[in-house]
């Protein structure tokens, strides 16, 4: 099967099909080859604990996938329900026993779907307005937050809530808006015409650092603490300017055109550095799996190869370069849930704990089933609120009662986990792992200080 | 409850209603698809429907009404079973256990617990060992496979050999009978009630007499100390007699495991590999546990019987996250085939233990006749086997090859007085190789009793046994007229 993606033009069917599959950018057969149904995936599935059927599970989906290559089944909409209701979280990647690539599969599949039945209507409409006019803009993510920060100083968002304006949103959204984090100012703002931010102390070694899209305008303090923690273990930090949204939430949502175009985008944009630094989880995986995108550009597959090595989770850069030790005294009870796309989809589940764990004062809780998805999955919890919500009941049914933060390693999480804690009555706070050891370190200086 | 269904079928309404909804029913060809095999690939047919009951009684009322209505059904559970025991082959209404998942209760004292069919064998392990209490039966699909599916197939496991497999840890069910008939076998949840031993007949019956919906369960206490012993032979014949002479030194291991070479490779393609040498002929899991007094000294004991038989290199976990590992990386031994082949066939022979050597070597000139690659994973303190052949299904002629070698392999061990299955059931697969340990009339006087509990042949039909010989059957035919007149 060979297939140059750059001959054919997008939405029309190419010459080369795979059963059903008619559409540009074949699924991948060998990743369905590796599957022997022996279904050791099932249990580790939120969709099927919820459903118990199998089309919603791992080995299901990877079955019908596989029969639409057969010829036995079409890409319709009944094959896109189970297609789409994944969540993506990779929890099967890791029970599987022959490594079967589910998620990349899944993805591949999606790029079928939406070049076979494209979403028209209100959903298009909304979707071509999230994935091609605002994420990959940063200036028009600033400008958004520029609203959401007038929204929520102006006043405005009393009166809305006041007015019970607020209940003409469908429930899901009037818990979100419930727990939209307050808007700080942007570090690629803040550092616009700053080379580097140089290294206190000796200068160890030079990194740079995503800022991510949504990041950086709702989540701009875990993006300073990053950058606190960097340069405080000898890290001077660049911000390449060219840099743009990672094109996860693309390639989830089945457009892997533009995921491509944002891609070789980073990939030029970080040319010239060693490392990349990530502290959402969500994008360090889609980086690290860039070159699936580029199975047919051979030149650009070998780029986004050496590009997806240099990728790394701001907690396993640190793990693995050497951190200071905070002096100071956090006294705190927490427990610690791991980002499907740090632990499943790139294995890292010690480093953040131990870093936790190197934190004076920190108690760590055992969460049961910490590495179980929390629903939130991108932007599952806005395309399927309701199985996302379950999702969700099943994660927070496992945090434990007396811990004062849940520390995790990705901002999609930190939202629907803090929609569980308001939901379900709880009182913890959701923190990003390099918050914890960027106040320790503040918390230090200030007693040296003081 | 009236349901809005997309379907002109009424029995599809009809199902529909009795489970109260459209979420507890699949009736389209994209959906049931996924439903038209379990873990045997090779055979595929779709469902009529598959429904998904709540509780008992939605259980007997659509056993009730598709006996009424003489449409054919199945009961399946989290579908891992390798026989393809839940394969709708008469496009049955698939009766999905998976939803009564609950954990009614455990009774300690007693020693029992009571679970719904759909409840996931390990998870009863999960819930109890708090209290320092285990269900021992551990099939190494344990972490999915649902107790339900367990009792139909009388599920083995590594740990079998020294607390036996399912049909020993049951105390009680509660069975649906072909014609809806709620009844309770086992009532107090003691063993050995005086009458017939239905709780043995029903374990092991591969859903062909009623659908279990309640399972009262034994529990044991954690064993207090445990250790596991990790052996290397360059040759299989030297494992294979490490293995009788474990026993016959009178130790009783918990369990007693071998991979040979080409089990090895996959395993260490795949997701858990622990660094076995690849260039070795077997490898030896060794597991003891009792009372912690005893330990060191049985494991000093197989230390010494392996360095006898030329080991190459043998030693004890160093501690427990190392068993773990040691244990992944065998229990996932199946699944781990996909690394090295895009398809297998498990077969589940059980051979006299000192005939391994034997048997092996017979398997390889299997392998070698048919040009496929021929895996080995054998529980062998209880002799065991489960050759895994691999092969491509896209290739052509490939799955008919697997299959005859597959069959070889269990006519093997038929011939040198073992049988055909010892853990994964008949299902489909095994059907004529039935007919390598049971002539005709052995196999009507199974299919007797079969008749006393599904007269009409609805339930699960054409799973376990093959169809008779021409002559037997007209024999049979003779009998019942004579019977009649």
């Amino acid at each position: 099967m060979s297939v140059t993606g750059t001959e054919f033009s997008e939405s029309r069917p190419c010459q080369t099909r795979l059963g059903n599959y008619l559409w540009k950018e074949l699924p991948d057969e060998n990743k369905w080859a590796d599957c022997v149904h022996c279904g050791m995936c099932l249990e580790s599935c939120p969709t099927y604990e919820q459903t118990g059927q199998e089309q919603h599970s791992p080995r299901g989906r990877v079955y019908l996938i596989k029969a639409v290559a057969e010829g036995k089944l079409e890409v319709n909409e009944q094959f896109m329900d189970p297609v789409f209701a994944c969540l993506d979280c990779r929890a099967c990647t890791t029970a599987c026993p022959a490594d079967v690539d589910v998620g990349g599969l899944i993805e591949e599949a999606r790029g079928q779907i939406r070049q076979a039945i494209p979403l028209k209507g209100w959903q298009g409409s909304l979707s071509k307005f999230f994935l091609h006019w605002l994420f990959p803009h940063p200036s028009r993510l600033q400008s958004l937050g520029g609203l959401l920060e007038f929204y929520q100083k102006s006043g405005l968002q009393k009166v809305v809530r006041k007015t019970k304006l607020i209940h003409v949103m469908p429930e899901h959204l009037v818990e979100m808006e419930g727990i939209m984090p307050e808007v700080k100012t942007s570090m690629r703002k803040k550092y616009k015409d700053q080379q580097v931010i140089k290294a206190r102390g000796e200068t160890k070694r030079e990194v740079a650092m995503l800022t991510g899209c949504i990041m950086d305008v709702m989540f701009s303090d875990i993006n300073e603490s990053t950058i606190n923690v960097l340069t405080r273990n000898g890290n001077d930090v660049r911000i390449p300017e060219g840099q743009t949204c990672c094109g996860a939430l693309h390639v989830h949502a089945g457009d892997r055109e533009m995921g491509r175009k944002l891609a070789k985008q980073n990939i030029q944009a970080f040319e010239n550095f060693e490392t990349v630094i990530v502290n959402a989880a969500g994008c360090g995986c889609m980086m690290k799996e860039y070159a699936q995108l580029f199975r047919n550009e051979q030149e650009w597959l070998e780029r986004a190869e050496i590009f997806s090595n240099k990728v790394v989770d701001i907690s396993k850069h640190l793990h693995e370069t050497g951190y200071e030790k905070p002096k100071a005294e956090l006294k705190t009870r927490i427990t610690y849930h791991d980002a499907c796309h740090l632990s499943h989809g790139q294995g890292v589940r010690i480093e953040p704990r131990e870093i936790l764990l190197d934190i004076p004062g920190v108690e760590m809780v055992h969460m049961p089933n910490a590495d179980r998805c929390c629903g939130s999955a991108g932007i599952y919890n806005i395309t399927n609120p309701e199985m996302a919500q379950a999702v969700l009941q099943s994660k927070m049914e496992n945090v434990p009662e007396d811990v004062d933060m849940i520390s995790m390693g990705n901002p999609g999480c930190m939202l629907q986990m803090a929609i569980g804690v308001q939901k379900y009555g709880r009182n913890q706070r959701i923190v990003h792992t390099v918050q914890l050891l960027d106040w320790a370190y503040q918390k230090e200086s200030e007693v040296r200080e003081g | 409850m009236k349901v809005k269904i997309k379907s002109n079928d009424g029995h599809i309404q009809k199902l529909a209603e009795i489970v109260g909804g459209t979420r507890s029913i699949l009736y389209n060809k994209e959906d049931l698809i996924a439903y038209d095999c379990d873990g045997f690939t090779l055979h595929n047919h779709l469902p009529k429907a598959v429904v998904f009951p709540n509780d008992t009684n939605e259980v007997a009322q659509i056993v009730k009404y598709c006996s009424e209505n003489k449409l054919p059904f199945l009961a399946r559970g989290a579908g891992t079973g390798l026989s393809g025991g839940a394969i709708p082959i008469n496009g049955e209404v698939i009766i999905s256990l998976v939803r009564m998942k609950r954990l009614i209760s455990v009774d300690f004292e007693n020693r029992r617990a009571v679970v719904e069919p759909g409840f996931v064998n390990l998870k009863l392990t999960n819930a109890i060992s708090d209290k320092g209490y285990y269900y021992a039966p551990d099939p190494s699909s344990q972490y999915c496979c649902t107790i339900g599916g367990n009792v139909a197939e009388n599920a083995g496991g590594a740990h079998c050999l020294k607390y036996g497999v399912t049909t020993n840890h049951i105390l009680g069910l509660e069975v649906v009978l072909p014609n809806g008939d709620i009844i309770e076998i086992g009532k107090n949840g003691i063993l050995d009630e005086p009458g017939y031993d239905l709780l043995g007949l029903l374990t092991g019956s591969e859903g062909t007499l009623g659908i279990v919906t309640k399972i009262t369960v034994r529990i044991l206490k954690n064993p207090e100390g445990k250790q596991t012993v990790l052996a290397y032979f360059d040759k299989v014949e030297e494992g294979s007699r490490a293995v009788s002479e474990i026993i016959s030194s009178g130790i009783v291991p918990a369990a007693l495991e071998m991979m040979d070479k080409v089990a090895i490779e996959g395993v260490e393609a795949a997701a858990f590999p622990v660094g076995h040498p690849k260039d070795i002929e077997a490898v030896l899991l060794i597991e003891v546990d009792g009372i912690a007094a005893g330990i060191d000294e049985q494991i000093n004991q197989i230390l010494e019987v392996c360095r006898k038989c030329h080991v190459r290199k043998v030693r004890a976990a160093k501690d427990e996250h190392e068993r773990e590992q040691w244990w992944a990386n065998r229990k996932t031994g199946f699944g781990a085939m996909g690394a090295i082949s895009p398809d297998y066939l498990v077969q589940d022979g059980v051979i006299p233990r000192s005939t391994l050597p034997e048997v092996l070597e017979r398997i390889k000139q299997i392998s070698e006749e048919s040009g496929l690659r021929i895996a080995n994973i054998f529980h062998a303190g209880d002799g065991n086997l489960h050759p895994l052949v691999l092969f491509d299904a896209r290739k052509q002629g490939e799955i008919e090859k697997a299959l005859e070698a597959g069959s070889a392999c269990l006519k093997v061990c038929a011939d040198v007085g073992g049988t055909i299955t010892g853990e994964h059931g008949v299902g489909i697969e095994k059907r004529e190789e039935m007919r390598f340990v049971f002539n005709d009339e052995e196999i009507i006087a199974q299919t007797n009793i079969r008749e006393v509990f599904n007269p009409h042949n609805l339930l699960n039909a054409g799973k376990l046994f093959p169809t008779p010989g021409r002559c037997v059957e007209i024999k049979k035919e003779i009998k019942d007229a004579l019977l009649k007149s």
